[in-house]
């Protein structure tokens, strides 16, 4: 894992697999749990590190879901998936669609970890001829299943997947679908045509993530338009419903995705994290104004490394130093042309 | 499970049956082959499909977009979809078309059913004559229109051949076997001369048109005009240098599409012909861009948009100036 030298990121922290492509079976041995928890935590704290990094470079970015998805893909990449980074498209992989494209700051952040591509390439992200583009490209950028932005989508992607995923016969029978959906995004009609063809196609290899924080781009859900009681709403359209009452506790994330990886019950499994929107950060959480937008400037990012710091990386034994070091690093990435005509534009 | 009747693939001439018979012949060689419906399979030849490969005709319910989600999904795995309905109902689609297939450039293949004009009473809802607006203008998305079964047969071939999202825009009616020559190669991005008589007028078709300008150059041969047929099956790609040769050559020319008169065919040809700086006298048949295709039968329908060959004819009188 030399791409890992970034920020000193590898004296901080490594992947918990040394194989990405093999489980790691914990639950039998209690160091290794201990470990892995850890671990997954220290991850988490770094999406949400290296997130704002590469928003404050671009002067773009949705913090508020790339700060609640964070413990839900840390346990995924660090746990729940097998995957090669080394070659993308190994046909034996679990498949992790992210249908909020939008939170991709923090999809990116994983990725780079995992070592798709180097985590210095995240200072480019949105910039003219970068791979990381604002929502994501799938033929750009190693790792990234679909390209996506436009919500509802891909909800029924991760069906088709699943369903030719069966198709395939018993060497791919363990082969698991994850696709994380948003909450806002579940007022498109598109997502419950998605969830009625699991449900009537009973296809336990597709598991249904919403990420749950209760906050859209410009309000709160249950003001503008309520996707209550959805607990009740996925059960009746024949899901196995479970619920995760804090979505930011690595450990009970991982329980679950052990149980629905091993309890396959001829049902789609469909899980609702209670998240918090921009968790971490005081300024960003359950606050519509931080969905999309970049710290406004470098020393606000700083704040933001530092508040992220003290609340994580200071309990999870992170030098103080990996934090200063990181937001020295940060750097608003110019245009690369001149403005031609005397051009206003403002970051959103 | 609902009992539909096969037509005779030997007597049936509608090229939605035919198409039935041809996607299940290839997907006896291409294992990969799935076939997506949308509660319209005995309308659009797919319950042929069905027929011959019961497992493999993926049923997606009343719900277009998810069905289009659904086809990329399976994509990934090698496998090849082709999602079939209206092609009125693409509007439903066009979002998932744009975004997660064309975009991803997933090995996708639509098939637009009932295209145009030539589903008599099936009414404003259901005929569809403005969606190569939108559809023309997606990057990676390759479009053909046949004018014929033998060129629908091998349209679909190309298609399975070609990695890559493709869009097929095919009629109910029945059609000629051939109407292009026997031995013609359908090729991708070409478009081929029909009919060359000499160069008084050109004739630019597409899809089922092919025939109408058949009929029309008869009609003008007889009041000693003579046509040249071009016919452009691939709409994207186009065959510009075809298009070129015959602006060198002919007078003017009528552009003939089962789509309306902006967004489709004419404005290829108006936007190829205006940035070569090429001042050709040009009018087109198509229905009206501005209006529904209200419900009435085919004949009436014809002639209220003015899609006969005898108003080809007339057109092209008057381009001449000889009316």
């Amino acid at each position: 894992m030399e791409k890992l030298d970034f920020a000193g990121i590898s004296r901080v922290w490594q992947p918990f697999r040394k194989d990405m492509r093999k489980y790691r079976d914990v639950l039998n041995f209690h160091e290794d749990y201990s470990e892995l928890l850890i671990n997954t935590e220290i991850l988490s704290y770094l999406i949400r590190s290296l997130s704002i990094y590469e928003m404050t470079c671009a002067a773009l970015g949705h913090p508020g879901g790339s700060f609640s998805e964070a413990e839900i893909l840390a346990s995924l990449f660090n746990y729940a998936l097998r995957f090669d980074p080394e070659n993308p498209s190994w046909n034996m992989r679990d498949i992790f669609y992210l249908s909020k494209c939008h939170a991709c700051p923090g999809l990116y952040a994983a990725l780079s970890l995992f070592g798709y591509f180097p985590v210095s390439d995240l200072k480019w992200y949105g910039s003219w001829g970068s791979h990381l583009e604002s929502h994501p490209d799938c033929l750009r950028t190693p790792g990234i299943e679909i390209s996506g932005g436009s919500l509802g989508q891909i909800t029924g992607v991760a069906v088709g997947r699943g369903l030719a995923i069966r198709r395939r016969g018993p060497d791919h029978s363990d082969r698991l679908v994850y696709v994380l959906i948003g909450d806002g995004e579940c007022n498109e009609g598109s997502v419950w045509e998605a969830f009625m063809a699991a449900g009537h196609y009973q296809l336990d290899n597709v598991v249904f993530l919403i990420d749950y924080n209760k906050v859209e781009a410009k309000g709160f859900l249950h003001q503008d338009l309520s996707i209550e009681p959805l607990a009740d709403k996925l059960a009746a359209f024949n899901l196995n419903t479970y619920i995760v009452q804090n979505g930011h506790d690595v450990s009970e994330i991982i329980n679950l995705f052990t149980h629905i990886r091993v309890q396959r019950c001829g049902k789609p499994p469909a899980v609702i994290f209670n998240t918090v929107k921009g968790n971490k950060v005081r300024m960003c959480q359950y606050n519509p104004n931080w969905h999309t937008s970049a710290p406004r400037h470098i020393e606000m990012a700083r704040e933001w490394l530092e508040e992220l710091w003290e609340a994580d990386g200071k309990r999870l034994g992170v030098p103080h130093e990996f934090c200063q070091s990181l937001g020295n690093m940060i750097e608003i990435v110019p245009p690369q042309q001149e403005n031609p005509d005397e051009i206003s534009e403002k970051q959103a | 499970m609902a009992q539909f009747e096969i037509p005779d693939r030997n007597i049936t001439k509608e090229m939605r049956y035919q198409m039935g018979y041809a996607l299940s012949d290839l997907a006896y060689e291409h294992p990969e082959i799935v076939a997506l419906d949308a509660d319209l399979r005995s309308s659009t030849g797919l319950h042929i499909f069905e027929h011959f490969h019961p497992d493999r005709l993926i049923k997606c319910g009343i719900a277009e977009q998810n069905m289009i989600s659904m086809a990329a999904g399976i994509s990934q795995e090698d496998y090849i979809p082709f999602p079939c309905t209206f092609d009125a109902f693409s509007r439903r689609f066009m979002d998932q078309l744009y975004i997660t297939v064309c975009y991803g450039n997933l090995n996708v293949k639509v098939l637009g059913a009932y295209v145009g004009l030539f589903t008599g009473k099936a009414g404003a809802t259901h005929q569809s004559d403005k969606e190569l607006s939108l559809l023309l203008r997606m990057p990676n998305l390759r479009i053909i229109e046949p004018g014929c079964n033998d060129e629908m047969r091998q349209a679909l071939r190309v298609a399975v051949d070609n990695s890559g999202p493709f869009y097929l825009r095919m009629v109910r009616c029945e059609v000629a076997e051939n109407e292009i020559y026997n031995g013609y190669k359908f090729q991708l991005g070409k478009g081929v001369t029909v009919v060359e008589e000499g160069a008084d007028m050109g004739l630019v078709c597409t899809g089922y048109m092919l025939k109408t300008a058949k009929v029309a150059a008869d009609k003008l041969k007889k009041k000693g005009i003579k046509a040249r047929i071009d016919h452009h099956s691939s709409l994207k790609p186009f065959d510009r240098a075809l298009l070129y040769d015959l602006a060198s050559k002919v007078q003017a020319m009528v552009i003939l599409e089962n789509h309306c008169r902006s967004g489709g065919l004419f404005s290829i040809v108006a936007e190829a012909l205006t940035l070569k700086g090429v001042g050709i006298p040009v009018e087109v048949i198509g229905t009206d861009p501005d209006d529904y295709i209200h419900t009435g039968h085919i004949n009436d329908l014809l002639h209220h948009y003015k899609m006969t060959s005898d108003d080809v004819v007339e057109k092209a009188l008057k381009l001449l100036k000889l009316n």
